[in-house]
Parts: C-alpha cells; structure tokens; sequence
C-alpha cells in the first residue's frame, strides 16, 4: 500500500471522475431546463439519464481501477477492486421488486 | 416553479458546504422532508445524488495533487461499500418515523460536535481550492498500520452512509490520521475518494426500491455542484467561521424541527 505517487494512475481516475461529473452536471442541467421551460416525459427522461450517469460513475471509476491494477500486474488490489465492483453490481440487484 | 427552488436550495447548500468545508449534504435531506413533503427514506436516496456528484468533482482534484492513496481506499471501499448497501437495503424495513428520529438526532449530534470543536468543521474537504502547484505536495513517506481497524470503522462510516445519506468522513479521517499512521493529508483526500463510492453502493439500492426521486434529484444535484465550485472560489482556502456558525444553526433548527414534526404525528 502506501504509493501514493503514480501520476499516471492518479491522472486517469481523475478523468473518470472528472468526465463523469461533469457530464452528469450538464445532462442534469438540460433536463432541468426541459423541465422549466417545457416539462413533459422528456424532461423528466433526460434529468434521469444524468441521474444514471452519475450512478454509474464511481462504478466504471473501480473498473478503470481494477483494469489498471491488473495491467501492472497487482493482482492483490486487482481482486480487491474485482470485490468492490462485485458489491456495488449486487447493491444494484437487491431492492427490486420491494415497494 | 419547484425545480426552480430545487436548484436555488441546492446552490445555498453548496455554498454553505464549501465555505464550511463540511460538503452541505446533511442539510438537504431534511430540508426535502420537511419542506417539500418527501418521506424520508426518499430524501435520504435523493440527496445521494448530490453527494457522488460533488464527490466525484472533488476528488478528481484530489487525485490531480497526488495525494490520495488509491490501494488504501480501494480496500477500505470494501467495507464502506458493503455496510452501505447493507443498511440501504434494510432501510427498506424500518418504520419510517424511527428513521426520521435517527436522523434528527444524527443532524443534532453533528450541530453540538461543530460547535464543540468552537465553530471549525472538519478539516475535511477544501474540495475545490485552488492547488498549490502541481506535484509540489511532499508527502512523508508512510505505511497504512491496523488495516484491520480501519476496515471496521469502515463498515460503520459505510453503514452511517448508507442509513442516513451521509459521507462518513468525520469517521475514516480520525481513524485513518490517528490510528492507521497516514498523513492528515492523505487520509482526506481517501476518505473524500471513498465517498462516491459508498453512496453509489447505498444509492443503487434507493434507486431499485424507488426511492431516488429523479424529478428532484436532478435540480438539487445541478444546484450543489454550482454552489460547490462558486463557494470554493469564495473561499480560496479560508473556511470562514461564520459560515460554520450558519450551518450549525441551520443544522440545529432543522433538527429541532424534525423532531417536532415526529412529535406532531403523535399528537
């Protein structure tokens, strides 16, 4: 643990991230304004599309993560985010059907 | 006309988050439960949105000064990740108006540690002050001791998160700082890397259940991110006391609120 110094890791999921937000934001933003301006379905759609993007953001930032940990062949912290990606995708599995 | 306040709320959270540097999540729920008539579990699942999006947007910039320990984080993400889907699922469960008293006491409990700690927030997040210069960040060199521990007290911040809607830093950065000997620093930055994370676990189950109102998401999410970014501008590294002194009375009067509302339904 402990290397906190990989530019290069750093600055990849730092695009995710950074990618993910700000598209969330701005699909969020249209859907916003649809809905002041016009309301309706599709309002409401595109406000969910950026809702989902922004869901699956930190989703796709563990996978970036575990394919970088296994293309350097770490294969400790590549099972440990295989794991973590295992608990996010079952979180999205529990719950149907409920209400 | 709603979303049009949504996104004005969601703005003055966000600027009261950034210049406290508490991140102004724990104001919202409350606010949608009682302001906006949305049941509680609802507003929890709702202002998840608004925590990932302004986690995301902050710790990307994090991890531009190289100073979050992506292996420390990815494994404590295993405990947060799975007590915050944990309690989200068993949300599903529990009688909505014990929910309502919990959080009321949890809003109290973070007002009285605030004003304990003589009006400074958590030196949690700077979120998005400006750098000082690139890779210029000499971070002592540092082995992560009792993982152990620190998976526990993960598992709660993560349960915390997922039960309440909240970021859990005020429980991973002590831990990680004073017991796991990693740098005040890092451990920040860590804990904010891990907070997206945990509240996509506990937010995907919200969502499955129904529970992530879109309609209001949206406009609050849209609303924190630009109080965010405008607050942390204002802000340029100085975390004004005043405004932890707004938040703190903010946090108070929404509590005691919620709990006369809870005491309403009995009368």
């Amino acid at each position: 643990m402990s290397q906190v110094r990989e530019p290069a890791f750093d600055r990849a999921i730092a695009l995710v991230l950074r990618i993910g937000a700000y598209a969330a934001f701005f699909v969020m933003l249209a859907g916003v304004l649809a809905t002041v301006i016009v309301d309706g379905q599709i309002a409401t759609r595109i406000e969910l599309a950026g809702v989902l993007i922004m869901l699956i953001t930190p989703v796709v930032r563990v996978f970036v993560a575990m394919v970088l940990f296994l293309r350097e062949k770490d294969w400790k912290y590549g099972a440990i985010s295989a794991g973590v990606l295992m608990i996010l995708l079952l979180g999205s599995l529990f719950g149907i059907g409920e209400h | 006309m709603t979303t049009v306040l949504l996104v004005i709320l969601g703005i003055c959270a966000g600027l009261v988050g950034a210049l406290s540097g508490t991140g102004g999540g724990i104001i919202i729920t409350p606010m949608l439960a009682l302001y906006f008539g949305v049941p509680i579990e609802q507003a929890i699942g709702t202002s998840l949105i608004a925590v990932i999006t302004t986690s995301a947007a902050s710790s990307s910039i994090h991890l531009q000064r190289h100073t979050t320990d992506i292996r420390l984080g990815m494994t404590l993400e295993l405990a947060t990740a799975f007590g915050a889907g944990l309690t989200a699922y068993l949300v599903g469960y529990i009688n909505r108006t014990a929910l309502e008293v919990l959080f009321a006491t949890f809003l109290l409990y973070g007002a009285i540690s605030i004003l304990r700690r003589g009006g400074k927030t958590e030196d949690e997040q700077d979120e998005f002050a400006p750098q000082p210069s690139g890779n210029g960040i000499a971070i002592p060199e540092y082995e992560p001791k009792r993982v152990g521990l620190g998976m526990g007290a993960s598992l709660i911040a993560g349960g915390l998160s997922g039960l309440l809607g909240i970021g859990g830093g005020p429980i991973k950065v002590p831990v990680m700082y004073l017991f796991m000997g990693v740098p005040l620093m890092v451990a920040t930055a860590t804990s904010n890397f891990m907070i997206g994370v945990t509240a996509a676990a506990s937010a995907a189950v919200y969502y499955r259940r129904g529970d992530v109102v879109v309609g209001i998401a949206a406009p609050m999410a849209v609303g924190v991110f630009i109080g965010s970014i405008v607050g942390a501008k204002l802000a340029v590294r100085v975390h004004s006391k005043y405004v932890a002194i707004l938040l703190t009375g903010i946090m108070l009067y929404l509590s005691v609120h919620m709990f006369v509302h809870i005491v309403g339904k009995f009368l």
